[in-house]
């Protein structure tokens, strides 16, 4: 492959990014930071039919030649296996094709990003100087979630706290409420992202300490494309060919055969 | 000799190169193929070391390994073929049939190249490209009578001119190489384990005579898992008599039933419909045996017989290219919204 281009640290960046790891496809073109355009769908479960068309409309409508763009990032799970694949394999292919640097994103941060973009814009929020947790969760069945948590602050701090993974919800809000009932500089939690089936494990998990809010929330591929615009200017890329899903779990098959191993 | 040979040379563009990706199960395939049959390149990546300690194929495994090796196998692909991705003119891939999360990665790196080339698309038939395999080592006569044989399918398929399936007899129950997989268990055999069982069974000296399953007279059907149960019982009358099997003498017996059954349904079809060639593919065309008796009927009545390269006849993206150029020619494209179809009928893609 040939040398990507040096980019400058204040010249500007435009960058595809999209993501198929939850119900919604989402996919942007986000320049310098900024959102040009975006399109979310939930019309087809099966993300791989529309995905290719979707970009091919996204980048024409907005006059986006596959030579202005400098970046792909995608959101690299964690979420629906099938899902996941998908954007993944799409990412690694165009970059390929088109030799271009590729970022990849969690998912979980994408959503918790978006969500946090979002309630700063709604009156729901309440300015504040002290420290706020987003808890992105996206349902991962019997009771689970796949989850993590990152900090932010009015004046634009943004941060995990905790690694990509899966957890018992019931568990996990009881951990998080009990943290934050403790750390006086919290001053909000917000479960945020794919909350229908989860609500009551959460609001369980309240006690008379911090108070534990909710907003639904679908997958925006602006903050995908915020999220790689960053890396993309620290000088992040990965490596195209050994690019995968972050699935956070082993196939069943393999955690069954890693058991016997070891004799469980 | 046959009026419909090779036609590439009228195509509309004249010399053309097709990329064409094939992940419907356990191997992650790019070829580059020149005009339809000429292999530039036939990249194969097989799985099976990995799902072998598994005792079979696991299809979300089978998904994470196609991601893992796709940029790979397509640079790979172009490398070896000597070719840089602006001397390709259309994208093929397997649509189905195969395994829906398998697949899935494969069509949707084919989409990802054909729009980021901006080329066409030709969603292909697996099975199709198991039969015009055949055209990357001959001409095909037509009308010609195809006998697939792979571990997921077994069918006859009459193929009345060029690029028109009809599929006149199906299993009804295991593939071939299903039943040789499952009978190689029972004889102890590591998966993938029908190359065992033909080598066995090659090697015998005795037989134990085991049913054959015609079905009904008129039927072009097959039916496997009657002669795998007999197999299990023949094994389970020994053990009860405290005697060892005889693994050998039951392999030849299991291998004299599928071959008489499978080549004794492929002559007769080819009698009552004219055929002018005989054309045997599918991961189960590697099996001597097979090829063997096959070989000697169709040479008794004076039929023409194509059997591609072992190569060619395990899954492979060149034999999707081939069945992808009947497309090409006639200039039947996919649009950019092309479905994974883990059941696909190779009748509704004929040509
Ligand atoms: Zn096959």
């Amino acid at each position: 492959m040939k040398a990507v281009e040096k980019k400058n640290e204040d010249s500007a960046v435009t960058v595809l990014s999209f993501d198929t790891s939850t119900a919604a496809f989402a996919a942007a073109i986000v320049r310098n930071g900024e959102r040009m355009d975006s399109t979310v769908s939930f019309t087809e479960r099966n993300h791989s039919v529309r995905i290719l068309s979707e970009i091919k409309d996204l980048l024409s409508r907005n006059g986006i030649q596959s030579k202005d763009l400098d970046a792909i990032a995608v959101g690299q799970g964690p979420g629906s296996y099938t899902g996941v694949r998908i954007a993944v394999t799409v990412a690694k292919t165009l970059a390929w094709t088109w030799n271009k640097p590729l970022v990849g994103v969690s998912s979980l941060e994408s959503l918790a990003l978006g969500a946090w973009n979002s309630l700063q814009k709604s009156d729901e929020y309440m300015a504040d100087e002290r420290k706020i947790w987003i808890v992105p969760v996206m349902d991962a069945r019997r009771g689970q979630v796949y989850t993590s948590r990152y900090e932010a602050t009015t004046s634009g701090e943004w941060s995990r706290i905790d690694s990509d993974g899966i957890r018992l919800i019931a568990d996990w809000a009881k951990r998080i409420e009990e943290e934050a009932t403790t750390d006086s500089q919290v001053a909000e939690v917000w479960f945020v992202g794919d909350l229908a089936v989860h609500q009551s494990a959460i609001e369980l998990a309240e006690q008379s300490g911090a108070r534990l809010r909710t907003m639904s929330f679908d997958m925006d591929a602006e903050a995908v494309g915020q999220l790689g615009e960053i890396r993309f200017r620290q000088g992040e890329r990965a490596d195209i060919h050994t690019f995968v899903p972050n699935y956070t779990q082993l196939a069943e098959a393999e955690a069954k055969l890693l058991a016997a191993s070891r004799g469980e | 000799m046959n009026e419909q040979r090779d036609t590439s040379a009228d195509s509309p563009k004249g010399d053309y190169v097709l990329l064409a990706i094939e992940t419907s199960c356990d191997e992650t395939s790019v070829a580059v193929v020149r005009n339809g049959r000429e292999i530039l390149s036939n990249v194969i990546s097989s799985q099976i070391e990995t799902h072998k300690q598994f005792g079979g194929v696991v299809p979300e495994i089978a998904s994470r390994k196609h991601v893992e090796s796709i940029t790979i196998i397509l640079e790979e692909a172009l490398r070896e073929a000597n070719t840089s991705l602006e001397d390709i003119d259309a994208v093929a891939v397997t649509q189905g049939p195969g395994l829906i999360g398998a697949l899935l990665v494969g069509v949707v790196a084919a989409k990802s190249v054909a729009l980021a080339l901006d080329v066409p698309l030709i969603g292909t038939h697996h099975i199709a490209g198991h039969i015009y395999a055949n055209h990357l080592i001959g001409d095909i006569v037509y009308p010609a009578i195809a006998l697939v044989v792979s571990g997921g399918h077994t069918e006859i398929v009459l193929l009345e001119s060029e690029g028109k399936f009809r599929i006149i007899g199906r299993t009804r129950d295991d593939a071939v190489g299903e039943a040789y997989d499952k009978v190689a268990r029972a004889l102890q055999f590591p998966y993938p384990g029908g190359p065992y069982v033909d080598k066995l069974a090659q090697e015998a000296t005795e037989e134990v005579v085991l049913p054959r399953s015609w079905l009904e007279p008129d039927s072009y059907d097959f039916s496997f898992s009657g002669l795998k149960s007999a197999v299990l019982s023949e094994i389970n009358r020994s053990r009860m008599k405290g005697e060892s099997p005889d693994f050998s003498a039951l392999a030849r017996g299991f291998q004299q039933s599928v071959i008489d059954v499978v080549t004794g349904k492929a002559i007769k079809a080819a009698k009552e419909f004219g055929a002018r060639q005989m054309l045997l593919c599918g991961g189960v065309a590697a099996n001597r045996g097979l090829r063997e008796r096959l070989s000697s009927l169709c040479e008794e009545m004076g039929l023409p017989l194509l059997i591609p390269p072992n190569k060619l006849c395990t899954d492979n993206a060149a034999m999707i290219a081939a069945a992808a150029d009947l497309k090409w020619r006639r200039g039947q494209f996919s649009s950019l919204d092309l479905k994974a179809e883990p059941i696909l009928s190779l009748e509704d893609w004929s040509v």
